[in-house]
């Protein structure tokens, strides 16, 4: 595989490894992700995918898929993927398949999988430095049921089980998980978060891993347009205000060591982001809640200090 | 006892519809149960809800197999032979479809033999409240239909609405646009039989074995056959003396929809794209505009 750095969208492979004509809502933020990153891993994979909005992309008779797949319970997406790794070994070793044949195995799950039910057998995946890629797509929430709060839904968001009014016109009450650091301190070979927005970035971070025997992970930032209530349209210009604003930054981690890999000249205020979501309406009408806006900020701004990236 | 069933797609607003009718009878006095067809719910999808409205207790549960009053959002639906809201309508039974269309186009094209009511209700909710969003539109037409008074109408707007829409003005948009669809749908009378239509194609599956039963898909890479393109109310349009073959369109498609043809420029696959207007708003020459779409217009909506 070619890894010298790609520079421009013209240069993403053409290939489709995923068809048109699935399930997803128009202007899936999280489709788009899945779709350059299978043009970035090929045809010769296997994804196991936990239950999630993504299950419904193979629902019987169709798939959009060139590639086999896999699905599991919410929890065991990693197992799952353990058990097929060691399938395709024993057969290589058995002479049953030819290494050229071999395939890599790729967990593919939503937030709810990967930050609440899942974190546990994903632990156990990286403790035993299985070789495999995980994708993580996040809209913040448990979107497939009616986007329910989840580990990964940020302060303030509205979702169906933190509606805010009334004694708690703040919306989600907790803090979201920081999911990168929760991984990150596994020491993985290879971690990553990516952004719909930043297709360049995203191919180059999956050339950059296929070096790496071992757990190679994803976060991809992922744009929900009936969960976070905007047109389908402003899908890219969303996840892009989430990087430009600080919001979702783009890193990766080498064995441990964290490096930025985009950081804005000059960070937008994350208001610009708040305010054209639906799930974030209520911080801005009736009454402007200024404390909750000035919070925000200041936990993007302290994330940025602490990197000494800002003054 | 009157049963009503809304079919649309997800993000139209027919479980919404149902809710608010419900409401609205509650309010007039009725006995009422609302409750949509529990499913994943997905953007564009084809969602299901039911309404029953009766003056006595109602004893029955459960999903509605025989309708009086079928309101069909999205026509699109009516070819759809996974939706079938023409399923189990009574005879004499009243069908309302969304569509620019007049009742007799529409009952030809779709082959209907009972009453048949139709408004463009997309256009209205265009017009009146920006958006395709159709709930408070649809309850109003389906208010109408099952003889619901405008104040309770009017009252199941506010209570319903109110929760879900932050924004004042568009609440009070809502239910302009609602109420001038309650005064476009011209009552009638309803007589309808319990009799089953003929020709309902019901298989039975016997019970098997997981290993049998379980469904393995053995192609590869067909989603292209469900033509997601009926999903769409706008369609993307490509002008290609402003277009530069910058590529963004391609790469900002989320379904890979969008290719480009032997001299670069970029084109859609109709049959699939889904609406989502990505393209237009990314494109850094401003060479893709939107274009309403008329499915009823043309050849199962390709064109």
């Amino acid at each position: 595989m070619d890894t010298i750095p790609i520079r421009s969208i013209r240069e993403i492979p053409p290939e489709e490894n995923m068809l048109s004509g699935t399930p997803a809502c128009a202007g899936c933020g999280g489709l788009l992700t899945l779709r350059h990153c299978l043009k970035a891993l090929g045809e010769k994979i296997v994804i196991v995918n936990a239950a999630s909005c993504f299950t419904l992309l193979s629902i019987y008779p169709f798939t959009p898929f060139k590639n086999s797949w896999l699905y599991t319970a919410m929890a065991c997406a990693p197992a799952g993927a353990q058990g097929v790794r060691d399938a395709l070994d024993i057969l290589i070793k058995k002479g049953k398949l030819d290494p050229e044949e071999d395939l890599k195995v790729v967990v593919l799950t939503g937030d709810g999988s990967a930050y609440d039910m899942g974190l546990s057998s994903t632990s156990g995946a990286i403790y035993r430095n299985l070789d495999f890629y995980y994708i993580c797509y996040d809209n913040e929430a448990y979107g497939n049921t009616g986007f329910q709060q989840s580990g990964a839904t940020p302060f303030a968001s509205r979702t169906a089980t933190s509606p805010p009014g009334g004694a708690r016109p703040t919306g989600a009450q907790l803090q979201k998980k920081d999911l990168f650091e929760i991984w990150n301190s596994h020491r993985p070979p290879y971690l990553a978060t990516i952004s719909p927005a930043y297709p360049v970035d995203l191919v180059n971070k999956f050339r950059k891993a296929e070096q790496y025997k071992g757990p190679k992970l994803f976060i991809s930032h992922s744009s929900c347009p009936p969960g976070w209530g905007f047109d389908p349209s402003h899908s890219v210009s969303l996840a892009k205000l989430a990087v430009e604003t600080g919001i979702w930054p783009l890193k990766e981690s080498v064995h441990g060591k964290v490096e930025h890999t985009f950081v804005p000249k000059k960070f937008k205020p994350v208001e610009d982001y708040l305010k054209e979501q639906e799930r974030f309406a209520h911080l801005f009408k009736p009454v402007r809640q200024e404390d909750i806006l000035k919070s925000i900020q200041e936990t993007v701004n302290e994330y940025w200090r602490k990197h000494k990236l800002l003054s | 006892m009157l049963r009503l069933r809304f079919h649309g797609r997800g993000g139209q607003g027919a479980k919404v519809a149902s809710r608010v009718l419900g409401t609205a009878a509650f309010l007039d006095g009725y006995n009422v149960q609302d409750f949509p067809l529990y499913g994943a719910e997905k953007r564009g999808a084809p969602i299901t809800a039911f309404t029953r409205i009766s003056r006595e207790n109602i004893m029955e549960r459960g999903v509605i197999s025989d309708p009086d009053i079928v309101i069909v959002i999205d026509e699109t639906l009516l070819s759809d032979p996974k939706a079938m809201p023409l399923s189990g309508l009574k005879k004499g039974g009243v069908v309302f479809v969304n569509t620019p269309q007049s009742p007799l186009e529409s009952k030809e094209r779709y082959s209907i033999t009972d009453h048949v009511i139709t408004l463009d209700l997309t256009k209205i909710g265009l017009d009146m409240i920006g958006k395709p969003v159709l709930s408070s539109l649809a309850a109003a037409v389906a208010s109408r239909i099952a003889g619901i008074g405008e104040d309770a109408l009017r009252d199941a707007l506010e209570k319903e609405l109110s929760g879900i829409i932050s924004d004042r003005g568009i609440l009070e948009k809502n239910t302009e646009a609602a109420l001038y669809c309650y005064d476009a749908v011209v009552p009638v009378q309803m007589k309808t039989t319990e009799s089953i239509r003929e020709g309902e194609n019901v298989i039975n599956i016997p019970f098997e074995t997981a290993r049998v039963s379980s469904p393995a898909i053995n192609a590869t890479g067909n989603t292209p056959l469900r033509r997601t393109g009926n999903w769409r109310v706008f369609r993307p349009v490509w002008d290609y003396d402003l277009c530069t073959r910058c590529m963004t369109c391609v790469a900002r498609c989320p379904e890979g929809c969008i290719q480009v043809n032997e001299d670069g420029y970029p084109y859609a696959d109709y049959e699939n794209c889904k609406g989502c207007l990505i393209c237009a708003r990314e494109c850094p020459a401003k060479a893709i505009n939107d274009v309403r779409e008329m499915h009823s217009q043309s050849e199962e909506g390709e064109l």
